[in-house]
C-alpha cells in the first residue's frame, strides 16, 4: 500500500522545500516516490526535475525513483466539475462566472482539490510513496478538514438558505412570493443575479453524491498519513502551528514537528578570540536571534509533548538534490516508515 | 479634503500586519488622525498594537490613532443599512444571513462588503489617513476588482450605484496600494506578478514597496571568513554573507522600494511594530 506523509505548514516557513527534501530522502533508499508540490521556487522545482509545472508527474533527471507534480487548484477543479456532473452540466459550470468565485474564492475549494489529487496518485498503485506540500491556507488544517467543508459546499448549504430547506427543481427556485426576504435581496441586487446564481447552484448539485463518494476514500487516506507540522521560530508561524496542533481532527496521526532555521545553541554567550569588530558584532546579533529561538522552544515544549526535529537555517535556498537530503533526512529517518517489501 | 486611504498587502509571513501598524504609528506621530483596520480574520494587526483583539468599532490606541476589525457579518448589516440605504423598519437578520451564503457563490460580494466599510470610514471625515492590513498578495486583485466584477454582474439598482462609488475611490488621488515583500524569490515573483497586473488595470495607484527583515552587508570577504578559526563566529560570519547576497539579488528585481531590517532576536509584535516605525518613513 501506498504510504503518504502530509507536510503542514504556514506559508513562507519552509514547506515545499522540506517536502521536497523528504521525497529526496525516500527516493534515493529506491522508494518511487512522488511529491506532490503547490508553489516552488524556480531553483526548487529545477532541482525536483518539474519541467511542466503541471499536474502530471515528471521523472527527475539525476534520481530515477524521483518523481514530482504541481497541484493546480484551478485546474483541478475544473477536473473536479468534469468528473463528477454529466458532461453537459459540467461544460455549464465551468462556463459560469460563479465558478471561477468558488474555485478562487472558497478557501476548502483549492485543499479538497488537492486532496482528490493526492489520493488518485495514492490509489493508482504507481508509487511506494507520495509526499504532498499542502496548500497554505490556515497551515494545513483546510486540507484535513476540506472533504467534509466539500461536501457541506455542494450539499446545498447556501441552496437551502436560499430556498428554505426544500429543494425545488430547476423551474421553481425561488418562490419570491412566500420568501419576502429573497424578494427583498433580488431589489437590491438586481438584474436577475439571484435567478443566476440559483441555476448554478443547482447544476453545482450534480457533483453532490461523486464527492460524498469521494470524500470517504480520501478522509481514510487522510488518518493513515504521516504528518509532518513545518514552523519557524516567528510568532505568527508559531500560532498557526499550535492552532493544528490543537484543532486537527482527532483521527489523524500525532505530527512530528520541524522547527526550521534553527540557529546553533552554542551561539548563546560565546566568547570569542577574533578581533574583528565586525565579525564579533555579527555573531552578538546572530546570538540574541538564537536566545530568542531557545526561549520560544522552551515555552513550545512546555505546551505540547510532541516529537520535534530541528532543521539548520539556510542562507540560500536549496538547489540540489544533494543538499535537500542532508537538510530532510532528520525527519525522514524520524517518520521511520517501514521500509517496502 | 486630504483624506487618504492606503492598503497594505504582501504575500502570508512577510509582515504584513507589522508595517501597516508601523505606518499607522508614524503617520500617527506626526500629527495624522489615523484608522487602522484589519480587512481580514487571519489580521496580526492587533497583536502588533499590543492588543489581545479589535473589535468593529474603533478602539483608541494612542494619541490620533484607532483601530478596529471589519467584522464580515457586522459590515454586511451596515452595508445594508446605510449604504444600500434599507430603512430601519426592514428586518435584517434573514436578508444578511443569505447574503453571507450567498457571498460564497458571487464573486466580489464579499470583497465589496469589506471594501465598503473602508468606504465609509474613509468619507466619514473622521480620519486624515485610514490604513487597512489589506488581503494576501494572492487576493488583492480579487478585492480590487470586486466592485467593478459587481458592476458587471449588477446592472442596475443600489448595490450598482454603491460598487461604482468604490471603483471611484480606489482610483482617487488619495487611495494607494501598498506592498510589502521579503528579499526572496517566491515573495518577490508574487509582488512583480501583482504589480503588473496593476499597472495594467490601473484600478488603485502604487503607493510604495517595503522589503522586510534585509539584512546589512557584513563587510568581510568569504574567503576571510573561510580562514577564521571560531566556529560560531565563521558559521553567523557566512550564515549573514549568504542570507545578505541572496537579498542583495532579489532586491535587484524589485522596483523603487524601502528596506526594513531583520530585527535580530526581537520578536514580541508590538515592539517590531514601534521599531520599524521609525524606518517607515521615507
Amino acid at each position: 500500500m501506498t504510504d503518504i506523509v502530509l507536510v503542514a505548514g504556514a506559508g513562507g516557513v519552509g514547506k515545499t522545500t522540506l517536502a521536497a527534501g523528504i521525497g529526496v530522502a525516500a527516493a534515493l533508499e529506491g522508494r518511487r516516490t512522488l511529491v506532490l508540490t503547490v508553489d516552488p521556487a524556480r531553483r526548487l522545482a529545477t532541482a525536483l526535475g518539474l519541467k511542466k509545472l503541471s499536474n502530471i508527474a515528471d521523472p527527475n533527471p539525476d534520481l530515477e525513483t524521483l518523481w514530482a507534480a504541481m497541484l493546480d487548484a484551478g485546474a483541478s477543479w475544473e477536473a473536479i466539475a468534469r468528473r463528477h456532473a454529466p458532461p453537459e452540466v459540467a461544460e455549464r459550470l465551468v462556463a459560469s462566472p460563479f465558478f471561477d468565485a468558488i474555485a478562487r474564492q472558497f478557501p476548502a475549494g483549492a485543499a479538497y482539490a488537492a486532496a482528490e489529487e493526492m489520493s488518485e496518485q495514492v490509489e493508482n498503485g504507481a508509487w511506494d510513496l507520495v509526499v504532498v506540500d499542502t496548500p497554505p491556507s490556515s497551515g494545513g488544517i483546510d486540507f484535513l478538514t476540506a472533504p467534509a467543508q466539500m461536501r457541506a459546499l455542494v450539499g446545498g448549504r447556501v441552496l437551502r438558505m436560499l430556498t428554505g430547506g426544500r429543494l425545488p427543481g430547476r423551474k421553481t427556485f425561488f418562490d419570491r412570493a412566500t420568501k419576502p426576504a429573497l424578494r427583498l435581496m433580488d431589489g437590491v441586487l438586481g438584474g436577475g443575479l439571484l435567478q443566476d446564481v440559483g441555476d448554478f447552484l443547482f447544476d453545482l448539485r450534480h457533483t453532490y453524491d461523486g464527492i460524498a463518494l469521494r470524500s470517504k476514500s480520501i478522509a481514510a487516506h487522510m488518518e493513515r498519513a504521516h504528518m509532518v507540522l513545518v514552523t519557524t521560530n516567528d510568532p505568527l508561524p508559531l500560532i498557526e502551528a499550535d492552532r493544528f496542533v490543537v484543532e486537527r481532527p482527532g483521527d489523524t496521526r500525532t505530527p512530528i514537528i520541524v522547527f526550521n532555521r534553527t540557529l546553533p545553541e552554542a551561539w548563546i554567550g560565546a566568547t570569542t578570540t577574533v578581533s574583528n569588530p565586525r565579525l564579533v558584532e555579527n555573531l552578538s546579533r546572530w546570538a540574541a536571534e538564537a536566545a530568542y529561538q531557545r526561549d520560544v522552544r522552551a515555552s513550545w515544549e512546555e505546551r505540547h509533548n510532541l516529537p520535534v526535529v530541528d532543521v539548520p537555517w539556510q542562507a540560500d535556498t536549496p538547489n540540489d538534490i544533494g543538499v535537500l537530503k542532508t537538510l530532510a533526512d532528520p525527519i525522514w529517518v524520524r517518520l521511520a516508515i517501514a521500509p517496502v517489501p | 479634503m486630504n483624506h487618504e486611504l492606503q492598503i497594505v498587502t504582501g504575500k502570508g509571513g512577510v509582515g504584513r500586519s507589522a508595517v501597516t501598524a508601523a505606518i499607522a504609528l508614524a503617520a500617527a506621530r506626526s500629527g495624522r488622525r489615523v484608522l487602522a483596520a484589519a480587512m481580514t480574520d487571519a489580521s496580526g494587526l492587533a497583536v502588533h498594537f499590543g492588543l489581545d483583539r479589535l473589535d468593529y468599532l474603533p478602539v483608541p490606541v494612542q494619541p490620533n490613532l484607532h483601530a478596529m476589525a471589519i467584522d464580515r457579518g457586522r459590515a454586511l448589516d451596515e452595508y445594508l443599512r446605510l449604504q444600500i440605504g434599507l430603512g430601519k423598519r426592514v428586518p435584517l437578520l434573514p436578508l444578511s444571513r443569505n447574503l453571507e451564503a450567498l457571498s460564497q457563490t458571487v464573486p466580489g460580494i464579499r470583497d465589496v462588503v469589506t471594501t465598503g466599510k473602508l468606504y465609509h470610514e474613509v468619507r466619514s471625515g473622521n480620519w486624515d489617513l485610514v490604513i487597512a492590513d489589506g488581503p494576501p498578495t494572492g487576493q488583492i486583485m480579487s478585492y480590487l476588482r470586486a466592485s467593478r466584477v459587481i458592476a458587471s454582474l449588477v446592472r442596475t439598482g443600489r448595490a450598482r450605484e454603491q460598487a461604482d462609488k468604490m471603483t471611484e475611490l480606489l482610483a482617487a488621488p488619495g487611495s494607494s496600494l501598498i506592498m510589502v515583500t521579503l528579499a526572496e524569490e517566491l515573495p518577490v515573483t508574487e509582488t512583480l506578478e501583482a504589480l503588473a497586473e496593476l499597472e495594467g488595470e490601473g484600478l488603485i495607484r502604487l503607493g510604495g514597496v517595503f522589503a522586510n527583515r534585509t539584512v546589512r552587508p557584513l563587510g568581510v570577504s568569504e574567503a576571510a571568513l573561510n580562514a577564521v578559526q571560531d566556529e560560531a563566529v565563521r558559521a553567523s560570519g557566512l550564515l549573514h554573507r549568504g542570507l545578505y547576497e541572496g537579498q542583495k539579488r532579489w532586491r535587484r528585481e524589485l522596483p523603487n522600494h524601502v528596506a526594513l531590517p531583520l530585527l535580530f532576536g526581537e520578536h514580541i509584535p508590538a515592539d517590531v511594530a514601534e521599531q520599524l516605525s521609525t524606518q517607515v518613513v521615507s
